[in-house]
């Protein structure tokens, strides 16, 4: 009797137990029926306890699970061989019953009786998915990149090479696993690299920097712009580098580009002025020509005609040199040491019979006569072209361009006023953006500020922008001299 | 009396051309290298025509020959003579329409052209 009522107590904690864990429970004899379930499992396959207890597991488990998993051979595996099977995946689908997924376990309770305990997972399951698809989406964006992005540990091994650097350096991610970063750079800059992911190791800053990567194939060397970046784990500690790289001479090309049409831009303005200054003593010489041609005029008249045709073709010459000169600056980049007074002077000349045409009243003050800078002469010019033109253009009648040229330091100030209309305040700070216009449409490509920001910053100079509507504008200009 | 013709153009070299032609054939010479000494000019004197060059360092010779045109009498004829322009530019031709100038002569241009029009402007 009493042995009954503990039996029974026994009973009664041990379902109460088995039915509070959150995981589903059956309890499974020889013959494959269920002797005994949980509420757990009730619950998830929403069916009556009635439904399942005495039954077969092919009357409980869709068919199609029990083929998948073939979870009845792994039972009466485990009766067989009395050794429990764990972590076992079960994808649940069930007509009306949500998607699910277990992991379950076979446990030998003794040898009539196994359990099958079915834990959950569908949640985490669908986390480490998304994981899954996160870490994908970014090797994807890493992959595509059109800049290189590598990573190395933090002794300069690589550890990841995408799919860039593999098309500029000709090197396949299997070349390079495991290689020293800098043994794929330009050998006289091995050491340099070397150094910068040595600082890495304790730097918490970027570094940016150029050099060359060597082309495997042709063994050519590309000019690179790099960023070194620590790459840090979840505690902060550095464990390598990531280093991103652009090549720079498609930007390069496309800055030539910009700057030769550009320039095609600006000799489209000078074309009128120079026609109207290159006609005048064409006339002058044509028709002092045909007054040599007659026969009845004095000596003194010869003289003077023939000396009129000199000079004047010696005026067209030098128009149509300067212009030359303009037209094939560019291709010289080398800096060498340049007067920059004379640049100045030149290309006033060149502008000087636009300014007349419209009126407008060319002068410069300098303090010294000469003064030296280190730049590429064609490109300054191109850049005093440019302001000289905008300020004509804005001046449509008349006005004076006034160019001061003075030195504070061991920096020269080129500031340039003109009289013109000015600039609105909403574009005075993006007059040196590309593209950006105030000409109208089809009269301006709104890169010849932004051209002249570039060759200012590769002269290691400066440039800005001061005006007042309706008051004129001033481009400053500053460069360091020698 | 003969007449008197009015230069009008800032490169000296070209007044002196211009008034070799107009002296060959017997008219008197005004040369002004201005705008404002043009129109300064054509107040006080009278003049049978007008050389003018479309650029002046001071003003358009456009305006210079709208004022001319505005004289209340003895109006000269004005002949724009230019390298800024061409013979069938639609400027000149809206200004040949508008009666601003008489006619236009390109440079460089040759001296019987030049001749011709000095004669038949008169």
């Amino acid at each position: 009797m009493l042995k009954n009522v503990l039996e029974n107590n026994f009973k009664i904690q041990f379902e109460m137990l088995l039915n509070v864990i959150p995981s589903s429970v059956l309890m499974i004899n020889r013959q494959l029926q269920v002797l005994w379930v949980n509420e757990n499992f009730l619950l998830k396959s929403q069916r009556s306890k009635e439904n399942i207890v005495g039954r077969f597991l092919a009357e409980v488990f869709p068919l199609v699970i029990l083929q998948s998993t073939g979870i009845e051979e792994s039972i009466f595996n485990v009766f067989q061989s009395g050794v429990p099977l764990k972590g076992q995946k079960m994808t649940y689908r069930a007509p009306g019953i949500p998607f699910r997924i277990y992991y379950y376990s076979i446990l030998p309770i003794s040898s009539e009786q196994i359990m099958l305990v079915m834990e959950d997972v569908t949640e985490q399951f669908r986390l480490s998915e998304e994981v899954r698809r996160i870490e994908r989406q970014l090797a994807l964006v890493v992959e595509s990149a059109s800049d290189i992005v590598l990573s190395t540990d933090i002794d300069g091994h690589i550890l990841t090479w995408n799919s860039a650097a593999e098309k500029l350096s000709a090197l396949s991610t299997q070349d390079v696993l495991g290689r020293y970063f800098y043994d794929l750079c330009d050998p006289y800059q091995t050491q340099e690299v070397r150094q910068i992911l040595q600082r890495m190791k304790t730097s918490n800053a970027t570094h940016t920097t150029e050099f060359n990567l060597i082309n495997h194939s042709d063994n050519g060397k590309i000019l690179i712009s790099w960023v070194f970046s620590p790459m840090k784990d979840d505690f902060s500690k550095t464990i390598g580098t990531v280093v991103v790289g652009r090549d720079l001479a498609e930007r390069r090309k496309l800055e030539l580009q910009l700057r030769q049409s550009q320039k095609l831009t600006a000799l489209g303005v000078m074309a009128s002025g120079i026609a109207h200054e290159i006609r005048n003593p064409m006339a002058i010489c044509s028709s002092s020509a045909q007054f040599l041609q007659e026969e009845s005029i004095s000596k003194e008249f010869q003289k003077e005609c023939a000396r009129k045709i000199q000079t004047n073709i010696q005026k067209a010459s030098v128009i149509i040199e300067n212009l030359l000169r303009f037209a094939r600056s560019s291709l010289d980049t080398e800096m060498i040491e340049v007067d920059l007074i004379s640049v100045l002077n030149e290309t006033i000349e060149l502008v000087v019979n636009q300014a007349k045409v419209q009126k407008i009243k060319m002068q410069m003050s300098t303090q010294k006569k000469i003064i030296l800078v280190l730049g590429v002469p064609g490109l300054l010019q191109q850049v005093f072209m440019n302001i000289f033109l905008n300020a004509i253009n804005a001046m449509p009648n008349g006005g004076t361009l006034d160019i001061k040229v003075t030195t504070i330091g061991d920096r020269v100030n080129i500031r340039i006023n003109d009289t013109g209309i000015g600039i609105p305040p909403s574009e005075l700070e993006n007059i040196f953006d590309p593209f950006h216009t105030s000409s109208p449409v089809g009269q301006g490509t709104g890169l010849g500020l932004s051209i002249c920001y570039s060759i200012i910053r590769q002269h290691l100079g400066s440039i800005q922008a001061e005006s007042q509507l309706g008051q004129g504008a001033s481009i400053i200009i500053t460069l360091p001299f020698i | 009396m003969s007449k008197n013709i009015l230069i009008v153009d800032d490169e000296p070299d070209m007044c002196w051309i211009i008034s070799q032609l107009v002296q060959s054939q017997g008219f008197n010479v005004v040369t002004a290298y201005t705008g404002e000494d043009a129109c300064l000019k054509l107040a006080k004197g009278r003049f049978s025509t007008v050389f003018l060059d479309a650029k002046l360092p001071d003003m358009d010779g456009f305006d210079v020959a709208k004022y001319a045109s505005l004289l209340k009498k003895d109006k000269p004829s004005v002949v724009l003579v230019s390298g800024y322009y061409y013979q069938d530019d639609p400027v000149i031709h809206q200004a040949v329409a508008d009666g601003i100038i008489c006619n236009f002569l390109a440079k460089p241009f040759t001296n019987k052209e030049f001749i011709n029009i000095l004669m038949s402007s008169q």
